[in-house]
Formats: structure tokens, C-alpha cells, sequence
């Protein structure tokens, strides 16, 4: 794919995702998608060729994503704590400046299944990001600071509770900006999981 | 062709690889080719007394057992008796693994027990002038056929590529996940295994080692017949330097990922193509082998 | 005057004293010892499985089965199927029935000025490793029976290959060692109709009677057996006087001051353990007449030795009948080993006698381990005043030459001894 092809691609999700945050992804058309980034709707079928489709490039998209940001932080030679606070900082700072991003992420990915069964089951279309929440685990645990357990234990703790905050954030319910709260919540995920 | 004279010597050992190599099928071809000056079970031309109180001629020495210094053998220590061997033969060859690494008996109460070259997976100096005539055969206990073919290697005068512990590549260079019957089972991280059943693999749960041990046990069959995977026991990694391990029937696992992957193979990729497949069923690895 | 007794799976050291001209006492003493169960202790409960079978190379077999059973003796009520019972022993029996092949052609030939037959004990028992197997993957050193079963599942075909295995070593057996079908020699109960057969051993017994050594060796006449399976029983035989009632309770342990190994009595006696213990008991026929007529001698020994090979193999096929393959071949325990406190006792028989192992968990961990071997029972090294019962066999022999044999008639094993 050329380059301009593919920025041209990374522009249409980026619409679908504003689109789908502010108007629903039921209610959000093709047709919709093209005319705001001003192409038709045909040429559009060129690049996704259904709304499924999309929506499956869009949650591999995110976890790719998310996935190289956390990769960068489990590269580092830092603490389990230093890394727990980083992954917080990216998930905040993500959904801040992108909202859109993790309000498809939890809205549209985790709420409507059958639309993700063919070509996203399991976990393969947040693969990226799983991976590295399951290094960030295994390494925690080898060298000592968290405490071996399930990985489903683990990880609904800690991404229910970004999630949790997200939604509450996007609810406009938290009284301040989801960064305030960054120090607080590390501090509580990361004395949750160690020994 | 010179009958290659050989020494079978027995550190602290159980014997077990004496007895692996009884099994050799075509011992009297071997015995045709060799002859045993002396080895602990089977007829040899001289007694171990006159071994440790003489200087017999000798071609090639074969250590079998655990080293150390307190340890004797008919009244003479050990490290003595290699001393008086080892620098007039063509080749030694550690037989086992504890002779190469020391093994499960460098836990028993005599002191400073090692391999010939290795402690573990740590260099010795002690005999540090014999390494470059040593071969290692590791393995509790040795695969006879192994241990028979690189003897002939030497006698043929074959060059052997060895690994960082003096293992013969042409064997040690696998894996005991290589040609396991339950492969497809691992491939596809069909993960629920259960003792006394013909399907699923012991990589998840159980501790088998196989993925990363270096042994040609699923290559090269046990008693020309089977392997302990193929029947449904994990390897429990006895070639290795490590050996024994502890919890040897429980994978260790740090949150769900298993602390020692595939040899070679990274977390990260290890991760993401267990992601995948672990995301889709295949029916018939669901499913018993042989129901309908 | 020391005698050093080589290729007995290691050594021992035989101290002789002589009085007119014959030996009046011998000291047995083993070198070394390798303290398997200081290794045990603080280890999880199941890598007892794969680190006993590494006490003996030869033996190793009797030794994972040991460990199961009292490993299986900790728990209150565990399920095992009689699928996976019939399975250990089988395995078992063909490791007693290789050990005794290599015995009688790599050990014994040689005392009787012949030479070795390498060939004629590899091929039985190599035949009998691979039936090993195939339930275990490989022999030696094989771990495939856990606390509930055995991890194997063995098919129609695995069977139909392990007959052969049989088939084929009873056919070596009747083609080499008594030379008539199995049939006819296992209902042989008159030891001088015997003898007019040929074969290896025929030529071992007529060697023994025409050099006259028919009265060498003998014992207390004194037998103890522990391990119970479909074959063997529970039982001590005082000569031909056979009572079941015999507690592992009253086995006792003691150190020999010149040895490393220890000496074992059973409510203070020493017994003789091993193939004619178990002949004694289960009242072999051939065996008792010959019994009859030479009592606990070398040629008694021999014979039960070689006797039970022929029996064990005839026993497995009979086995093998009742094994039923869709029987479970593992029942997962109810509880994990990992919440078991208590202790374990077990007792099997291996090629050369009665072997017992005790273990004590805490949360699955051991707190102690205790093997006593069936080289122990024989070799028990006594005082002048209360000999063991191989050092009584070799009382008022003239020579250490006929002292060695008499001594390897019991088919010593000195890594066992000193584990």
C-alpha cells in the first residue's frame, strides 16, 4: 500500500471514530464516513469494503495503537511500579486527547460482539495490546514485584478500572481531569497486584 | 581395524547408564569393534583394581557419575583415577548427566560434587586442560544409541560438531518437542491436558519441558518404540544442566504465561501467535483421537 | 583378608576371618552412599517420582511403584483404576523378569567358569524394556505412574505389540534356559525329573551337583516377603511354615558401624528376602522339592530365581486378559496433593526382594523419606553372635573364590544398598 493510500486510510478511521463517538455506530453510515473526509462513497468501498470491515480495521487500529506505546514502556528498564504508572499515564493521556479512541474501544468493541465474531474472535483484533499487558504481568511477576495469579484476575482489575474511569469521565460525572487522578490510581492498581 | 580400547569409569552414578546401554540393540557388533578394558557389568579384560592400581593402555575414557574429591572408587579417588587416564587417551566422554553437569547426585552429601566440565551450567577449571578431548552425552541416563554412535565417530575419526557443553550438535541440537505425537496440540495452544489420555500436551499445565530441552528423544525413539511425551509424561529436561528442576509436574507461570518458552522463540512473538490460534477452536483437537 | 567384589552394580568389601582353615565370619561393607533421602526432604511430593527411580539404574522400576503407592498411602481414599493397577504391575513384572536374565548370564555364568552370554541377557531384556515402554515411554528412568493412575493410554495395538514382546522372550526363555515349552515346566514339580531337561540353567543345577555344592550356602531357612499384588503375598515362611501375619511395623533399621549401608531385621530377626522368599511362600512346587532335598541352598536360590522369570511371564499374559482398556487410566485426586498431610508406607517386590519406602508430607512437601532395599534384608551385616543371612551362607566355606558365589547368588545390587 502506498503511503498516501494509507494515510488516506488512517484519515477515514479517524472520521469513523469521531463519527461513531458523537452520533452512535449504529446510526453512523458509509455514505456518512465518506462525505466527511470528501470522497465518494465508491471510492470508499476501496478502501473498506463494509461497515464491518471498518470496524474491525478500526479496533486492530487502536490496539496497534496502544500496543507500541505499551511496548515502549515494557522496553525500559524500569520498575513494575515506574512501568504501572506509565501505562496509566498513556491510557489517560489516550483517552483525553483521542476520546474517541477509547470511547470505541469500550462503547462499540466490548458492547457489540456479533459484529466483531467473524475475523476478531478471542482477543486477536487487541492482540498487540494484550501481548504486552501479559509481558508487563509475566515480567512483574519473574522479578518479584506482583504476585502470581490468574491473568484474567489480573487484568479485569486493572483495565476495568481505567475503563471505569473513562466511562465515568466521559459521563462527565468526575469532578476533575482524568490526569489528576493518574498518581492515585497507579499507586492503588499497583499495590493491588504486587506482593 | 584397531579394537578401540575403552574405560568405563563410575563416579557417584545410579547405574542407569550402564544399563542404557545395554539396550544398544546391536551390542555385539559393538563389542566386536570395542573392547572394554573394563566397565561395571559386563565381562572386561581387567578387574577395577588392577584399573586403579595400574597403568592400562586405553583409547578412549568413559565417565559415568557425579565427581568429587572424597569420592572413590576402589579405595582410589576418582579425580585421581581420571588424572592417571585422562591424559593418555584419544577421548573422554562424560556418559550422563551427571558426569557432564553433575546432575541429581550433586545434592547428595559428598562434597563439591560436580560434571567433569561443568557445574551446572557453570565452566570448571579443574580439569580444564581436558575439555578439548571431551564429549559430553548428556541425559538421565544416556540414549544408548547416542552414546554408541559418537563412540564410533571417534573410532571413525569423524570430526562432531559439539555445542557450548561439548554435546554433539547432530543430536542435541533439537528440541524433545521435535516429533512429539502431541505437537498439534502445543501449535495450537489447545491447552487442557489431562493424564491418561492420548490428546493434549503437558507444555501448559503439567512442566513438560520438551519445547526447550536439547534431546533427540522424539527423533531418535526410546527402546526403538516410544518416548515419555509420546505416552503423555512431560520431559522434565534431564539433558540439560539444570536437572533436576524443581515441581516437575507444574508448568511455572507468571500470571498465565509460562516462565520458559519455546527455545529461541521471544515472549512478545510467543504471545501474539498464542493470541491468534488461542482465539479459534479446531474441532477435532477439541475431540477425542480415536471417537467418531 | 579383604576381598573386593566387583560388578555388583558397584562394590563392596568382603573382610574375612578364617579359623582351621574356614571362614568363621565375614564384615560386608559398602563405600559410599549417595543419601537419596536427605535429597527427598523439602521436595514437592511428586518429584519423588521422577528423582527414586535415579536410586537405581538396574531396579529403578520398584522404585517409582514404591514411591506411588506410599505417595497413595497419604491420602485417605484415592481412587485408582484397576486398569492402572494391572498396568503397574505388569511394568513391574517385566522389570524383575530382565533383572533376572541379566543376572543369570552377565552374573552368575561367569562364577561357574563360563563365559559371559551378553547376547542371550540383552536380547530378553531388551525386549522387556520396550514393553516398559510402551506404557512408559522409555526404560530406564521412566516416571509415567502418578499419585491416581498412569498417564499412558495404552490402545488395542499397544497390546497387540506387548504380546509379542511376551511371546517373544517366553520363546527365548524355553529356547535357552529349559529347554521345553513353558506349560510343561511351570507344572515340573519334581526337582530330579527336572533336571533331565536341557538348557542354560539345567547346565548351571548338573554343575552344582556334580561339584559337589549342593549344600553351599544356606541360611536361617528363614523367608519374609511384603509386597502384595495379583502374585505375591504378604507372608513369612519359617522353613516350609508359612504365616501371613507380618507387619511392616515391625521392620527395623539399623546402623553398621563399617558400612554405609544399613542392616534391617524384622521383630529383631533377619530374613532372607528375594525370589526363593517368594517361592517359599507362594508354595512353588518345583521350587519347595527342591527345597526339600537342598534347603536354602545356592541351588535352591539359583533355581527360584529363574523359576519366577518363567512365572512372572505366564502371569502377565494372564493379566493382560483382564485388563479392560476402557477403564480410566488416571482419576484425578479429589484432593491436591499439594493440602495432603500425613504419611504413606508402601511395599513392593522387586527383582531382588521385598523394598519399602515410608514418606511424611506437610502441604504436599516432604518431611521425610525412608527406602529399605531388598539388598539391605540379605546383606544385613550382623555380630559374630546374630550373622545377616548372606554372611551366615558363607560360614565354613574354605575358600573366598566359593565365598563370592554364594554371596552373588543373592544378585547383590550396591547402588540399591546404599542409596
Amino acid at each position: 500500500m502506498t503511503s498516501k493510500k494509507q494515510l488516506k486510510k488512517e484519515l477515514i478511521i479517524q472520521s469513523a471514530l469521531e463519527l461513531f463517538a458523537s452520533k452512535g455506530f449504529y446510526s453512523t453510515t458509509i455514505p456518512d464516513i465518506a462525505s466527511s473526509v470528501k470522497i465518494s462513497v465508491g471510492s470508499m468501498y476501496n478502501y473498506f469494503t463494509s461497515k464491518d470491515v471498518l470496524a474491525k480495521e478500526i479496533i486492530k487500529y487502536i490496539s496497534l495503537y496502544l500496543g507500541n506505546k505499551l511496548q515502549n514502556i515494557n522496553e525500559e528498564k524500569i520498575s513494575t511500579e515506574e512501568k504501572t504508572k506509565k501505562i496509566v499515564e498513556v491510557y489517560f493521556k489516550t483517552a483525553s486527547l483521542k476520546p474517541e479512541m477509547i470511547d470505541y474501544f469500550l462503547r462499540i468493541y466490548l458492547s457489540n460482539r456479533e459484529v466483531f465474531k467473524n475475523g476478531c474472535e478471542g482477543m486477536i483484533c487487541v492482540n498487540e495490546f494484550v501481548t504486552e499487558i501479559m509481558i508487563y504481568f509475566e515480567e512483574g511477576v519473574r522479578c518479584g514485584d506482583l504476585r502470581d495469579q490468574d491473568f484474567f484476575s489480573a487484568f479485569g482489575l486493572f483495565m476495568g478500572y481505567l475503563g471505569g474511569m473513562v466511562f465515568l469521565k466521559g459521563e462527565e460525572i468526575l469532578p476533575k481531569a482524568l490526569d489528576t487522578y493518574i498518581d492515585d490510581i497507579s499507586y492503588n492498581i499497583y499495590k493491588a497486584l504486587s506482593k | 581395524m584397531k579394537m578401540i580400547k575403552l574405560l568405563w569409569l563410575s563416579g557417584i552414578t545410579c547405574n542407569a547408564n550402564t544399563h542404557s546401554f545395554l539396550n544398544y540393540p546391536f551390542i555385539e557388533q559393538f563389542l566386536n569393534d570395542f573392547e572394554f578394558i573394563y566397565h561395571p557389568v559386563l565381562d572386561s579384560s581387567y578387574t577395577l583394581q588392577e584399573i586403579v592400581s595400574n597403568e592400562i593402555e586405553c583409547d578412549v575414557l568413559l565417565i559415568e557419575g557425579s565427581i568429587s574429591p572424597e569420592f572413590q572408587r576402589a579405595d582410589v579417588s576418582i579425580e585421581d583415577i581420571i588424572r592417571k587416564y585422562a591424559p593418555k587417551v584419544q577421548k573422554i566422554v562424560t556418559v550422563g548427566t551427571c558426569a557432564t553437569f553433575g546432575g541429581i547426585f550433586s545434592q547428595s552429601d559428598y562434597k563439591d560434587v560436580t560434571g567433569l566440565h561443568f557445574d551446572k551450567e557453570q565452566k570448571n577449571q579443574k580439569f580444564e586442560n581436558l575439555f578439548d578431548k571431551t564429549i559430553s552425552i548428556s541425559g538421565c541416563p544416556i540414549h544408548p544409541e547416542i552414546l554408541v554412535n559418537t563412540l564410533y565417530a571417534i573410532k571413525g575419526d569423524i570430526a562432531l560438531r559439539l555445542d557450548n557443553f561439548l554435546r554433539p550438535k547432530e543430536f542435541y541440537a533439537y528440541t524433545v518437542h521435535n516429533g512429539c505425537v502431541r505437537n498439534e496440540y502445543f501449535e495450537y495452544k489447545v491447552d487442557a491436558h489431562q493424564f491418561g489420555e492420548l490428546e493434549g500436551c503437558m507444555f501448559y499445565d503439567h512442566g513438560c519441558q520438551a519445547p526447550f530441552t536439547h534431546a533427540s528423544c522424539n527423533k531418535i525413539l526410546w527402546n526403538e518404540v516410544n518416548s515419555k511425551t509420546r505416552v503423555g509424561l512431560p520431559c522434565f529436561g534431564c539433558t540439560e544442566p539444570t536437572f533436576p528442576k524443581a515441581n516437575l509436574f507444574t508448568t511455572k507461570k507468571n500470571m498465565g504465561v509460562p516462565e520458559n518458552l519455546p527455545l529461541g522463540v521471544g515472549k512478545r512473538v510467543y504471545l501474539t501467535l498464542a493470541g491468534i490460534t488461542k482465539a479459534f477452536k479446531i474441532p477435532r483437537l477439541e475431540k477425542k483421537l480415536l471417537d467418531d | 583378608m579383604i576381598k573386593l567384589i566387583e560388578k555388583i552394580e558397584g562394590e563392596a568389601k568382603l573382610n574375612f576371618s578364617f579359623k582351621d582353615e574356614k571362614i568363621d565370619f565375614v564384615t560386608i561393607e559398602f563405600m559410599s552412599t549417595r543419601n537419596i533421602e536427605n535429597i527427598l526432604k523439602g521436595k514437592h511430593a511428586l518429584d519423588a517420582l521422577v528423582i527414586n527411580p535415579r536410586v537405581c539404574g538396574i531396579c529403578g522400576h520398584a522404585h517409582l511403584i514404591a514411591t506411588v503407592q506410599a505417595l497413595e498411602d497419604c491420602y485417605e481414599d484415592l481412587k485408582i483404576s484397576n486398569k492402572a493397577k494391572i498396568i503397574r504391575e505388569l511394568t513391574l513384572n517385566f522389570e524383575l523378569i530382565q533383572n533376572h536374565f541379566k543376572w543369570f548370564y552377565l552374573t552368575l555364568l561367569p562364577l561357574f567358569g563360563h563365559k559371559q552370554q551378553v547376547l542371550k541377557a540383552t536380547y530378553p531384556s531388551q525386549l522387556m524394556a520396550k514393553a516398559i515402554a510402551l506404557f512408559g515411554g522409555q526404560y530406564p528412568h521412566t516416571s509415567y505412574t502418578i499419585v491416581g493412575g498412569v498417564v499412558c493410554e495404552p490402545t488395542e495395538m499397544d497390546i497387540i505389540k506387548l504380546n509379542h514382546y511376551i511371546d517373544e522372550t517366553i520363546r527365548f526363555f524355553e529356547n535357552n534356559l529349559v529347554k521345553t515349552d513353558s506349560n510343561s515346566f511351570l507344572l515340573s514339580d519334581k526337582i530330579d525329573k527336572f533336571l533331565e531337561y536341557e538348557g542354560d540353567l539345567i547346565t548351571i543345577l548338573q554343575q552344582i551337583k556334580e561339584d559337589d555344592m549342593l549344600a553351599l550356602g544356606k541360611s536361617y531357612d528363614r523367608f519374609i516377603s511384603f509386597g502384595e499384588n495379583s502374585y505375591f503375598k504378604k507372608a513369612k515362611s519359617i522353613k516350609t511354615k508359612v504365616n501371613d501375619s507380618v507387619s511392616i511395623e515391625y521392620v527395623k533399621e539399623s546402623d553398621i558401624p563399617s558400612s554405609f549401608a544399613k542392616s534391617v531385621t524384622f521383630k529383631e530377626n533377619y530374613y532372607e528376602v528375594g525370589p526363593l522368599a517368594r517361592a517359599m511362600i507362594n508354595k512353588a512346587a518345583l521350587v519347595k522339592d527342591s527345597h526339600r532335598k537342598y534347603g536354602d541352598s545356592i541351588f535352591s536360590r539359583i533355581l527360584a530365581r529363574v523359576c519366577e522369570t518363567s512365572q512372572l511371564l505366564a502371569h502377565s499374559k494372564k493379566l493382560l486378559e483382564r485388563l479392560d482398556l476402557s477403564e480410566p487410566s488416571y482419576i484425578n485426586p479429589n484432593v491436591d496433593i499439594s493440602k495432603i498431610n500425613g504419611s504413606g508406607t508402601s511395599a513392593v517386590e522387586a527383582a531382588r526382594g521385598s523394598l519399602i519406602h515410608k514418606v511424611e508430607l506437610q502441604n504436599g512437601i516432604i518431611q521425610n523419606y525412608e527406602i529399605i532395599t531388598p539388598t539391605q534384608w540379605n546383606l544385613s551385616g550382623g555380630t559374630k553372635k546374630k550373622q545377616g543371612v548372606s554372611q551366615k551362607a558363607m560360614i565354613g566355606l574354605s575358600d573366598t573364590k566359593t565365598a563370592e558365589l554364594v554371596f552373588k547368588t543373592f544378585d547383590v545390587c550396591s547402588v540399591c544398598t546404599t542409596h
